[in-house]
């Protein structure tokens, strides 16, 4: 038996609070990285990409994770409400990822001299990109709600996999891209304290964009499937 | 999950191959093409560098593994055969691992045929065949669970052709990077790397074999 019921979450006046959050948070980190965040001693201006750059490819890998527990809670309880989330959650991880790649190639055009380059985060976050449209193409090819929601959930658990391959390229290959600066192992963030919180308002800021166009989006699909299935009943 | 009703669906599809030995004879006869025509394109001494032949001779046998697991379900939609295998009580975790095995098989002969062909054009010189065997042997246990996966995922869809590739290759990176990098070093002679990497294979070969076995029964329809 399938249920199309939207969760509590989604249903409470909760997307306008996200909206405006997200605004706020984004006015902000706008500031902070224009405004109050020093220039790097070697790069100069150009290093204030990282604080989309960074934020965007961080919001992916969240967006990932939850495509991965979305196709979990579909196949487990047979919720569209998990699937929806999970397609909501896909489209807008991909939207981060091709953000990231594009600023991370702007950025490394100044600081490389390339636009592009073989180098393994490059190339594990483009392939990245690559299975998640793979994972929205066989959404839009399959027929029937279920099939849909069954098929997409199984690419979503193993893609998910990926994540922490294109995180750890970086250490495991040697890599023109910077080893982690925050989230290192064994060691505090090696970062100057105005951009580290610079970075982290960022950070929030992208979240609750994200979260804002996930809500929407999963209402939009959770409407839609309603009204497919009434159409056949 | 029986593993005597999964070796049933394997021995089925072993068969069917042996008697109707098209889609085996079509993935030799591309992976010897590609094996040519990429050693055409960069040039014997390019093609015959340990980095670069091995890389050859795994993404052509990739290829080949598309290839045969789409024959080998399009040959049970051909012949409606697949509804009755679904209707017996198992019948998706066997069909799952059965296709997942029978395709390892192939890819066996497939890639033994292919490697052959590879070191007798470009003249390759092997310094650890003991190691370059065991490479090429869990290379070729760590592809078929993904290709199968995606095959079965894309069953009775339109433009499936064009989407298993792009649903199998990203996924199959880790895979293709492992093996032929093992494969290099047994190639050039470095034993300790080509067992590091031959592990690696082994690790990616059971994780998605556990992970296989788990969800893909479940999307098979």
């Amino acid at each position: 038996m399938i249920t199309t019921a939207p969760p509590r979450a989604l249903t409470v006046r909760i997307r306008p609070v996200l909206g405006l959050a997200s605004v706020a948070a984004a006015t902000i980190a706008t500031a902070m990285a224009l405004l109050w965040a020093p220039p790097d001693a070697v790069q100069g201006e150009v290093q204030r990409i990282m604080y989309v750059h960074v934020p965007a490819a961080w919001t992916a890998y969240l967006a990932f994770v939850v495509v991965f527990l979305g196709s979990v809670g579909w196949l487990w309880s047979r919720r569209l409400a998990f699937d929806a989330v999970a397609v909501a959650s896909a489209e807008v991880g991909v939207l981060f990822t091709g953000l990231a790649l594009v600023a991370g190639s702007i950025w490394a055009k100044p600081t490389w001299g390339v636009w592009w380059t073989w180098e393994p985060r490059l190339i594990t976050t483009a392939i990245m990109f690559v299975m998640y449209v793979g994972y929205l193409l066989l959404r839009g090819l399959s027929p029937g709600i279920e099939q849909r929601a069954t098929r997409s959930a199984v690419i979503g658990i193993v893609a998910v996999l990926n994540v922490p391959v294109v995180h750890l390229s970086v250490t495991w290959m040697n890599a023109l891209h910077q080893l982690p600066t925050v989230l290192r192992p064994g060691g505090s963030p090696a970062l100057d304290e105005r951009m580290l919180a610079t970075l982290l308002v960022g950070v929030l800021a992208f979240t609750l964009i994200y979260l804002w166009m996930v809500a929407k989006r999963a209402t939009l699909e959770l409407a839609r499937s309603a009204r497919v299935m009434e159409g056949l009943r | 999950m029986s593993a005597r009703r999964a070796w049933l669906v394997a021995a089925r599809e072993l068969r069917a191959d042996l008697r109707q030995p098209d889609g085996v004879v079509a993935a030799a006869t591309f992976m010897a093409a590609l094996i040519l025509l990429q050693s055409i394109v960069v040039g014997p001494q390019v093609a015959r560098e340990s980095g670069v032949a091995p890389a050859l001779y795994w993404i052509a046998l990739l290829f080949a593994a598309l290839v045969t697991a789409l024959r080998s379900f399009d040959r049970e939609l051909e012949d409606d055969a697949l509804d009755a295998v679904l209707a017996l009580p198992g019948g998706r975790d066997a069909l799952y691992a059965g296709k997942v095995l029978a395709l390892a098989g192939t890819l066996a002969l497939v890639g033994l045929v292919g490697g052959l062909l590879a070191i007798a054009f470009l003249d390759l010189a092997i310094a650890l065949p003991g190691h370059l065997g065991l490479a090429t042997a869990l290379g070729i246990v760590a592809l078929p669970g993904i290709v199968v996966l995606d095959v079965a995922l894309t069953l009775r869809l339109r433009a499936r052709a064009a989407l298993v590739p792009v649903l199998a290759l990203p996924v199959l990176v880790p895979q293709l990077v492992a093996a032929t990098s093992a494969s290099a070093a047994a190639l050039a002679g470095d034993a300790s790397a080509s067992l590091a990497w031959s592990a690696l294979l082994l690790a990616i070969a059971l994780v998605y074999a556990v992970l296989g076995l788990t969800i893909v029964p479940t999307a098979i329809e």
